[in-house]
Formats: structure tokens, sequence, C-alpha cells
């Protein structure tokens, strides 16, 4: 981003957005980090309007010691040498005697140790953390070619507090990735540094402030991966080579096959859903997905669409038995027509090509997977969705044969675990807030910062909800939240996992919310979106009518129109 | 190619002076714009020399007070070029 670019971005910012404030220490002067901070997350929340407060010049220490009570919803911390200690930078000179170079280290120790304890403290707001990126002076006695001891012991230091603080959930921009946007040489601006103090060239700037930006407001993880076969997920064509002759492996020079394999199973174990769209023979596709050295297990595939139709046909059945939106949805294969056709038919949906014939390219394209359906922790859900995927399946072509639903769910022995710990460092709950469309109250969307301080407000609750049945566990797949005041429940989120639908456990909450308040009224903050059907629906089923914004339940009312519950609730008290 | 100069100067002016309305600008001097202060006078000047790539010498830092002598800077840097 060019810096005519940020500041036209931030031009553009909603004068009437709510705002999100974001707090930037660092040492030096922030002046165009600053702006471009601003501009990347205002790119990435045009509905809000952002605003970043620095501190003050010359206190980095000082600066972060201030964030946890700056009144911001997240903070971005920059370190640079020279904030450690002024000896390592160009606007001081203090000198370069190597008798003095033991002090800079002491003083850095002094300083990083200040910085991590103010980094640890509890009442934080999310924090992203960028390590020094600029060169070091010449400052020790040894040529440029070989690290000193000053530069290794400083790089240790660094290196320490960001794994220290990173357990403490501190998010730490990635060197690598700043290396390849931003390379090292083209970083520092010595005549910005010296007229003004600010030390970054402007594209370095762009970089820092946008992998911040990244850290801090995250984009949505894709939810699911379909593959080709042929040419995708191994080299050859199936039915020309035979099931022992498609290849990934060195030898056949087919090794990025192996390491896409390996991709994919390690999305299957974060949660990701794994499903195959090929056109191919379906017993030969059986017979070569039950090869021993595939290094994708079969049963992480679900479902496997092999057939001679379309593959926009086969993608619009996968979608349906996901039942997640397109746009959760990434397509990958070796032809550039099926992707089209595909693309074509479902827009929403990301269609990547496999690039067979160029190992670099599908060695990045490894990368850009990663980054597509990344997500910081793997929860205790993200093992269970594909099992539960599947009863989900299995239960719904059951329930459809029992001819009433009632005397399926009474059989199905279900409990309905509900836990009112207002629990921020339990990251379910928000990442439930942040990924359901279909069963969302209004569709807002929320930061680490917003939700903590949502949780905090008096008489906030919050209702996390785990159902498991005699066909297995869901997890973690329902939350509300809002304020109970005055016999009122005020509920301003609630979303519920599609893979939960049909069990009737929105009704199962709602009843033990009015249970645990005590509460005669419930005043739902719903706003219609493009997706939020089904919730519509439950509400519109209680209501007797079509929900508007502030839509208003009795109690009395919900016992006349709720239906049958079979659920054992159980209450939650410790995990 | 003037014109072209121009306008894309009071882009550079409008993003960093988001208070002036487009016919303010040709007037703009630190004299008439309360808000031109040195944070505002670096990022014009960044976002000058980013967006002609250009580098401003301490020597030239004077010519930077008023749209009309950094117009006429920008022209004779690009006469000269």
């Amino acid at each position: 981003m060019k810096l005519l670019e940020a500041l036209q971005a931030l031009k553009k910012a909603p004068a009437d957005g709510e705002p999100f404030v974001v707090a930037l220490a660092c040492g030096f002067e922030p002046l165009h980090l600053e702006t471009f901070l601003a501009a990347h997350l205002q790119r990435a929340m045009p509905a809000r309007r952002v605003a970043v407060r620095a501190g003050l010049y010359g206190d980095l220490a000082g600066n972060v010691a201030r964030l946890a009570h700056a009144g911001a919803a997240a903070a971005a911390v920059a370190i640079e040498w020279a904030d450690l200690d002024p000896r390592l930078g160009l606007r001081n000179r203090g000198g370069w005697d190597p008798a003095g170079l033991p002090h800079v280290l002491e003083s850095v120790r002094m300083r990083l140790s200040q910085i991590e304890a103010a980094l640890s403290d509890a009442a934080l707001p999310p924090v992203a953390l960028c390590l020094p990126t600029l060169p070091l002076p010449p400052a020790d006695c040894v040529p440029g070619w070989q690290a000193g001891h000053l530069a290794l012991e400083l790089h240790a230091l660094v290196a320490g507090i960001a794994a220290r603080v990173a357990r403490g959930g501190v998010r730490v921009v990635d060197a690598q990735r700043l290396a390849e946007v931003s390379p090292p040489a083209q970083r520092l601006d010595v005549r910005a540094e010296l007229r003004s103090g600010f030390p970054y060239a402007l594209p370095h700037a762009s970089a820092v402030a946008e992998l911040f930006a990244r850290l801090l407001c995250p984009p949505a993880p894709k939810k699911g991966l379909i593959t080709d076969l042929d040419d995708t997920l191994w080299r050859g064509i199936l039915g020309e080579a035979g099931v022992a002759g498609v290849a990934w492996d060195l030898d056949h020079h087919s090794q990025t096959h192996a390491l896409y394999q390996q991709l994919l199973h390690s999305l299957a174990a974060a949660g990701v859903l794994l499903a195959v769209a090929s056109k191919n023979d379906p017993d030969l596709v059986e017979q070569a997905l039950a090869r021993e050295d595939l290094l994708l297990p079969r049963d992480c595939l679900f479902p496997v669409e092999a057939n001679w139709g379309q593959k926009s046909a086969s993608v619009a059945r996968i979608l349906r038995q996901w039942n997640i939106g397109a746009d959760s949805v990434v397509f990958v294969d070796d032809s550039p027509m099926e992707l089209a056709e595909v693309k074509a038919a479902h827009p929403g949906v990301e269609c990547v090509l496999y690039p067979t014939e160029d190992d670099a390219a599908a060695v990045a394209l490894l990368s850009r997977l990663r980054d597509l359906f990344g997500k910081e922790t793997i929860t205790e859900e993200d093992g269970l969705r594909l099992a539960s995927l599947r009863r989900h399946a299995a239960i719904s072509d059951l329930a459809f044969r029992v001819s009433d639903l009632n005397d399926f769910l009474r059989q199905a022995e279900a409990e309905l675990a509900v836990d009112f710990r207002k629990e921020p460092s339990d990251p379910r709950a928000l990442e439930l807030v942040n990924k359901t469309n279909q069963f969302n109250l209004n569709g807002v969307r929320l930061t680490e910062g917003e939700w903590r301080a949502r949780l905090v407000r008096p008489g906030a609750f919050l209702l996390v909800a785990g159902y498991r049945d005699k066909y297995g566990p869901l997890g973690k797949i329902a939350a509300v939240a809002g304020r109970a005041e005055e016999g009122v429940l005020r509920i301003e989120t609630w979303v519920m996992s599609c893979r939960a639908f049909g069990r009737r456990i929105e009704h199962g909450c709602l009843a033990a919310l009015f249970e645990r308040f005590g509460a005669a009224e419930a005043i739902f903050d719903f706003q219609p979106t493009p997706r939020n059907g089904p919730l519509q629906a439950f509400l519109g089923e209680l209501l007797g009518a079509p929900p508007g914004p502030a839509a208003r339940l009795t109690r009395e009312r919900f016992a006349q129109a709720c239906p049958p519950l079979f659920h054992r609730v159980r209450e939650v008290t410790h995990d | 190619m003037t014109d072209d100069l121009r306008a894309r100067l009071i882009e550079c002016f409008a993003a960093v002076f988001p208070e002036l309305s487009e016919p303010e600008i040709p007037r703009a001097s630190p004299e008439s714009v309360a808000e031109w202060d040195s944070l505002r006078a670096v990022r014009l000047l960044a976002t000058i020399e980013e967006t002609f790539d250009c580098v401003v010498a301490p020597t030239e830092l004077d010519e930077m007070v008023s749209f009309e002598r950094i117009l006429r800077y920008l022209e004779g840097k690009r006469r000269s070029s």
C-alpha cells in the first residue's frame, strides 16, 4: 500500500462507524507506521472507524506499560534495537567502545524484562508484537559477514521474550513472512531516521502495519477444502496408470503431491473439512484411496464425489453435505477449465490451481493454503467436526425415516451441557461468534477485545452449550451472550453451529437461560442477514410472527410454543 | 503534462489535508492552513516523494512551503530530468 492510498483509505472511514481504537507502542516516531496501521485495519474493517493512538517518543518500555490502561480494543508493539539501547541506533552518539558492549547487553536485558512484565499484564487487550526488523549498526568488532557475540546475544534475548509472551497470548509477527514481503536490506530509511526519527522505508512501514493488522483482525479461516485427485492429490491419471501407477514420491518426480497430502492431513487434524471432487471411476478411486502409503488417511475425506458428471454438481452435493456456505470453501484442481466451471456455478468458492508442472509454485501453494485455513488454536470441537458431520448425515437419514421427530429425539439419549462461566480465555465462544452464519442472531462479528469488554459489563452473561447423544459428541456448539437485568434477558449474541441443527438445542438453551436468571421476558437484538434464515425461522416459530429488531418473547409464550425437549441438562462448573 | 502533475499534487494535498476543499488547495500554505504543522509537513513530503518518485534534498526543503511552490519545484524537476 502506498502512503497516498493509506491516507485516502482513512478518508473513506464512515463518520458514524463504531470506533475501533488501537494503541501503538514504539520508541521511534510513529509517523507513517501509525498511518499505515490505521489504513490496513480500516481496510479489514470497513464498517468501523479506526483510530490509532501512539505513545511518547523514546519511551518504548513506558508506552508498553501504559497499554493495559489505554482503553484500546487492541495494541501493536514495534520494537527496534535503538529503543532497547540508544547506542544501537543512528540518532545517538553513545560510543561503540568494545569495552562498553557488555553494558549495551545489560541495558537491553533490563529494558526487555520491563517490556515482558508489561506484556504479561492480564488487563491487556489483544496484543501484536513485532521484534526488531532493522539492521544492527556496526558496533561489534567483527566483520559484517560474521555474527558477533553482541548480535547473537541480542537476537537470543528478543527471541526468548517473544516465545514467553506468545505463550501468554501475545501474537508475534512472523519474521520469515516479513522478510518475504519486505527484504531486510530495503527496510531502513537512514535519511528519514536522521531527519525525523522515523526509521522505516515506506514499503517496510506498510508491510509491518499489514502484518499487525492481520494479527489484530485476522481474516476468517476457510472451513472446507475440496480437492481433485489426478495430477492434484497424486501425480498421474488413475484411469490410465492404474491404482499402483499414480505416485507421490521423489522417485517419480511427484514429491510435491506428497507434501500436498501431508498438508491436507494437517488441515484435517485442525478441523478443516476435506472432500474429493473427481471425474473418475468410483471403484478405482476407492482402491487408490485405500493405498497404505497415502499420507492422507481415507477417513479424512468426506464425502468423496467420484463420477463422470460436472464438477460443479459434485461441489454442490458436497456443500449440501457439509452445510456450510460456498464462501468458506476452497476448491483445488489442476485444470483451469474445471476451476472455471466450478467458479461459474459457485462464485463464492475460492478456486485454486494446482501447478502440477511447477514444483516451486506447488510448494508456494502449500503456504497459501495454510494462510487460508490457518487458525491460532485447535479446539476440541475441531477434532469432532468431521465425525459429527458423518453422524449428522446418518442421523438426518434416520430421522427422515422416523415418522415422528419426537420419537427420534426421545431415544437419542441427549445431554445438553450448559456452561455459564464467563471465560474469555476459552476461544470457542468467540470462534463461533465470528464464523457462524446461519444460526446467528444478527451477524455481528467481534474482536477479542470487544468480546472481553462485553463479558465484564454489569449483568453480563454467557452461556456456552455443549451437546452429546448416543450417536456421539458434538462438543461446544452454541453460545448465547447478553445482559440479565431486572427479570429481562437482553440477548445480544446467539450463535449455533449448523452441525447442531435438528436437535432442539436452541430451545434447550433458551429454556436454560429463563430458568437460570428467573427471567420473565427475553429481548433479542435481532437483525436479518442474507444468511441467517434458520435463526429467523426459529424465532418466527416462537413469536408466531417474523422477528423484528428488539423482538420480545415472554417466558409464558415460550412455554406454549416450545416443542417437547428430551435433553438431560447438566451444568458445567469445572473443566 | 503540467495538468497531470497539478492533478496528482492536488490528490496528495487532499489526502494529507482532508480539511481542505479542492478550491482551497491551490492556495494552501502554512500561513493559510492551520493544520499545516510539522507532522503534516513530514507526511506531505513523504507522500509527494512516493507519488512523484523523487527525493527532496535537505537544501530543497525550503521549496516545500506552499502548493504553488511545490508545483513549480516538481515542474522544474520534470524539465531537468
